[in-house]
């Protein structure tokens, strides 16, 4: 492998991990859409920032940049504050629009600067190993990595600083407002973190799938953990582990490396979302099996207890009466009362089923349990 | 007396948790009855599956002794307010003639005759001069009159109304129980999801009590006791100190005035 | 202006506003069911999503023909609908997570396979990347046929179900419980909706074709309270801006055709939200504006009114000195007063002092009559 190839997966890795980590906190607050609106709209910033700067990694780009992508939330947020469009449409109708301005700009000064609409999708992460930091004549590596890595370490240092804020504000803005922690700053905050994250991983893999690696990594990673810390973690990791995946699967194709980047979080998201201990497809799909039973247990011995001593039990207890009234079919009442006789709860009394002491207790408990 | 409604042995189950239990009710033609029990007790699932709305674990449902479906023209539905959105761009009449679309037919428009029945519905609600208003500008009541109206042109037999007089003005609760009054004399069935303890003597024939099973059922004056109450509302725990063998429920007595001791403000706030 | 004369004159120009007004009327039209049943972004991700679509189906077929593509177009912007659903469904992922990962998940194998193909040797791909910010100029007389007929079945299908969708739109429930099969419905309109996004692919492209979903309904809404006329206008939107920005395009060098279209969109979107009579911002500040102006008015006037009832002429004259400390923190005195006049209300007695006119004195007995609890009377 050569120190290029090197250079390039360490570079998509940090990208990754970088935009995972604001990222879990879109997706737990319902927000995954605010990364589209934000990558789109930082477009016109960064165009017209480069015709200024001529640098992507200029601070003064980055600066303008982000606050773009801010101004966009304020924007959409305003829009549907007065009401006559929801907030779904109000996102919608913003960001392409200032996608186009961005995109019309490059179009019309294409001749003019070295920015194409190819590398507004796609971003220009084979190139990036070319463009070094030379420090006092020595060369210390590719400036993007610089660049990415600082902000991975500004989006570290921001979530470490304000853990206990961002996690309250998160999971319930009203007792964030309550004690203080002043939710709407937090908010503002985070999406000027979002921005600033997208304009620097701009470079590396583009508007559109900024999204993927912000959304995707934290998705899956909200499959496999109940704790915000081990979410985070997990993100990070999901992300840069898709990010050289997706190196290695753009070079076997010779293609696009943000594109593979994108399609190997969404391989990474399919997997989780399948195989999740817990809460994955197929262990829920088992335990729901399971549960069918225990809960066509408790169902029959509810029913039972229902009607347990009254007048019409001769005619709501009988076996064939689960699949007349409670509509089961024949075969998963046989099965139902089977499983209920031999866990002890039911006994059959002639053509009668009777709960038994046990069989009462635990539909008294079922009931209770509800 | 024939039965309107008639449950048998409903389970409602969501991702396997049980929202309603093994339920069982009549509800006998020509009479009011309220569904009361806490939040959460799964009085909107209740109407909702006998609307085929949601699909049961278990159980059974008939309209006059037949399965749903086949009586889908002779059942109206009044959904809570809160379900739609009120910015949508129609006006009321419109929204009144929504009651006669499904016996309308595919492929055709609503002609002057079914707008003359949606402006005739209007009138019984005290909305005709409100016909061509859009429907954001109306108030919490007369949204709730508009829907009123348009169950009303539905022409059905059996009504299901989830908690028509949630947030409505004291005239509106007046009209609106003014019209199930006269729903009834003219020999429907109206059962309505209800939040208001006080008044359920004064507006309803029957009532349900219901947490997430039925507690007690029947004629106001037999069932709607302290006690069921207490149990509706105070706790499940009643019922399991309750001795195996004897009914669930028995009838202790009817309720005097002293209503005071259940009041929605001890509802388990379970949301 | 000389873009106008050739709109009229120049054939190629016509074909491609021809398009551009099939695509925004569709797009419009279909967009005003999307918006109201609160999935405009769906939009966003079924346009993404089909970007591989494009590219399989040219990978597969060898065709550039655009019925292939967009065929391939609208069987992966359904897939990814359906995906979403799935997840959403399956676990406890939410809906806008889903919604944001399939997008760009699809539109990142999209550009893999659009990457790929470009690198091949051997195939002529070249066009296909005309799909990602679509070229009006691409357009030819077949394929306008072609969208005006797709475009033609899905406005049909409209008309058809009209009272069938617009009670999926407002009540789904209320619908199942007339008996109306909503799933179906459900699936029929969101495949409406996937063909209306796919017709739009070649000349908007896929990055910004939900820009013509949503924003021509946005605007629409703010004109009318009527469905039937919200999608009509919608529709016209929508046509409107596919012409102007096509037009716009093809006359301009280097100026995408996409992009453009937005553009055109967005500025009605603007122009709706700030002048629409009613709904107008500008209108209801303006309203608001009056309505202040108004009771900051009959401050003064009640504020002169209080002075007078405690002397035996409700003419009695006061010092606008005085009102000033009445009217305390709001100042502005010497305005109302003076709009106050301007109706007839007050009159000026001299240099600093003011009084009330019978017409003045009768107008504040009657705020005071109307309005007890506001207007603290003696």
């Amino acid at each position: 492998m050569i120190q290029a190839q090197l250079e390039i997966q360490l570079i998509a890795a940090v990208v990754a991990a970088a935009c995972a980590l604001p990222g879990v906190f879109l997706v737990l607050r319902k927000m995954s859409m605010m990364s589209d609106a934000i990558s789109h709209a930082i477009l016109p910033g960064i165009v017209l920032g480069f015709f200024a700067t001529s640098d992507l990694a200029s601070p003064l780009l980055i600066a303008g940049a982000t606050l773009t992508g801010v101004l966009t939330v304020a924007l959409v947020e305003m829009i549907s504050s007065t009401r006559l469009i929801k907030e779904d449409a109000a996102i919608g109708i913003v960001f392409p629009a200032l996608f186009s301005v961005g995109v019309i700009l490059i179009a019309q000064y294409a001749g003019d600067v070295h920015l194409d609409i190819d590398a507004v999708l796609l971003g220009e992460l084979a190139f990036a190993p070319f463009d070094r930091l030379v420090v006092g004549g020595q060369d210390i590596g590719p400036r993007s990595l610089y660049l990415m890595s600082g902000v991975l370490v500004v989006n570290i240092l921001f979530i470490v600083i304000f853990f206990k804020e961002l996690k309250v504000a998160t999971f319930d803005a009203g007792l964030a407002a309550a004690l203080g922690l002043m939710p709407v700053l937090i908010h503002y905050l985070l999406m000027g973190l979002v921005s600033v994250t997208a304009v620097g991983a701009f470079d590396a893999v583009g508007s559109i799938l900024v999204v993927a690696l912000m959304v995707g990594p934290p998705s899956a990673a909200y499959l496999l953990t109940d704790r915000l810390s081990v979410m985070l973690v997990l993100s990070a990791l999901i992300g840069a582990g898709s990010a050289v995946a997706g190196y290695w699967m753009a070079h076997a194709l010779d293609a696009s490396i943000g594109g593979a980047m994108a399609t190997m979080v969404g391989v990474a998201f399919f997997f989780t979302w399948l195989l999740a201990p817990d809460k994955g497809y197929v262990a829920r799909q088992r335990r729901r099996t399971r549960q069918r039973w225990t809960f066509a247990t408790k169902m029959l011995t509810v029913h039972l207890l229902s009607h347990e001593g009254l007048p019409e039990a001769a005619e709501e207890c009988r076996e064939d009466h689960l699949t007349h009234h409670l509509r089961w079919e024949p075969a998963f009442a046989t099965q139902a009362v089977k499983t209920a006789m031999s866990d002890g709860l039911v006994a059959r009394s002639g053509p009668l089923l009777e709960l038994t002491p046990a069989g009462r207790k635990h539909a008294a408990r079922a009931v209770v349990e509800i | 007396m024939s039965a309107a409604v008639e449950v048998r042995d409903l389970t409602v189950a969501y991702r396997e948790r049980p929202v309603l239990w093994d339920i069982d009710l009549i509800v006998p033609e020509g009479v009011l009855m309220a569904i009361v029990g806490p939040n959460g007790a799964g009085k909107t699932t209740l109407i909702k599956a006998v609307l085929g709305l949601v699909k049961p674990a278990a159980g059974e449902i008939l309209i006059y002794g037949k399965s749903f479906a086949s009586q889908q023209r002779r059942v109206g539905y009044v959904p809570q307010r809160g379900s739609v959105d009120w910015d949508f761009p129609t006006n009321v009449l419109d929204v009144v003639t929504m009651g006669l679309y499904g016996r309308i037919g595919w492929f055709r428009r609503p002609g002057r005759a079914d707008r003359t029945k949606a402006l005739h519905a209007l009138e019984k609600v005290g909305m005709a001069d409100h016909a061509d208003r859009q429907i954001s500008q109306l108030s919490g009541g007369q949204q709730q009159r508009v829907f009123l109206a348009r169950a009303l042109v539905q022409d059905a037999d059996v009504y299901l109304m989830d908690e028509p007089f949630q947030g409505v003005d004291a005239t509106t609760e007046r009209a609106i129980i003014a019209l199930l009054r006269e729903l009834r004399s003219d020999g429907k069935t109206v059962v309505v999801v209800h939040h208001d303890l006080q008044t359920v003597p004064e507006y309803f024939d029957e009532v349900l009590l219901l947490n997430v099973r039925r507690l007690a059922s029947g004629p106001v004056g037999d069932v709607f006791t302290e006690e069921n109450l207490r149990k509706t509302y105070g706790g499940r725990v009643g019922f399991v100190g309750a001795p195996a063998g004897s009914p669930p429920i028995a009838n202790r007595g009817p309720l005097p005035e002293r209503l005071g001791g259940v009041s929605r403000s001890r509802e388990p706030s379970r949301n | 202006m000389d873009v106008l004369i050739d709109l009229f004159s120049d054939y190629t120009l016509r074909v491609v506003a021809l398009g551009a007004a099939i695509l925004g009327m569709s797009s419009g039209a279909l967009g005003a069911f999307a918006v109201l049943r609160r999935q405009s972004l769906l939009g966003d991700a079924i346009s993404h999503a089909a970007l591989p679509g494009i590219a399989l189906a040219f990978l597969l077929t060898g065709s550039k023909a655009p019925l292939v593509l967009v065929l391939g177009a609208a069987i992966a912007g359904w897939l990814g609908t359906l995906l979403i659903l799935a997840v959403t469904e399956t676990s406890r992922i939410k809906y806008d997570s889903a919604l944001g990962m399939m997008l760009s998940v699809f539109f990142g194998f999209g550009l893999v396979l659009l990457t790929f193909i470009q690198k091949r040797p051997d195939a002529n791909q070249a066009g296909l990347d005309t799909y990602l910010f679509g070229q009006a100029a691409s357009l030819r007389v077949s394929d306008v046929i072609t969208m005006a007929s797709i475009a033609a079945l899905a406005l049909a299908g409209v008309a058809v179900f009209w009272k069938e969708f617009k009670v999926l739109s407002f009540d789904p429930d209320f619908g199942r419980s007339i008996g109306f099969p909503i799933r179906r419905l459900d699936i029929g309109l969101t495949t409406l909706l996937v063909i209306s996004i796919v017709i739009g692919l070649q000349t908007v492209g896929v990055v910004l074709m939900s820009a013509m979903i949503i924003s021509p309904a946005a605007a629409a809404r703010q004109w009318t309270d009527r469905l039937g006329r919200m999608v009509i206008l919608s529709g016209l939107f929508g046509a409107v801006a596919g012409v102007t920005g096509a037009a716009l395009s093809s006359a301009k060098a280097n100026l995408p055709t996409g992009p453009t279209i937005v553009v055109a969109v967005s500025a009605i979107v603007a122009v709706s939200l700030l002048l629409a009579p009613n709904r107008g911002m500008v209108w209801s500040r303006l309203r608001a504006w009056r309505a202040g102006r108004r009771l900051r008015m009959d401050a003064v006037l009640m504020d002169l009114f209080l002075l007078a009832t405690q002397h035996d002429s409700a003419e009695y004259p006061h010092d606008r000195r005085v009102l000033d400390a009445m009217s305390f923190p709001r100042g502005a005195t010497t305005r109302n007063l003076r709009l106050l006049e301007d109706r007839g209300y007050v009159q000026r007695i001299d240099a600093t002092r003011w009084a009330l006119t019978a017409v003045g004195a009768d107008r504040a007995r009657m705020l005071a009559h109307e309005n007890p609890s506001e207007w603290r009377t003696a």
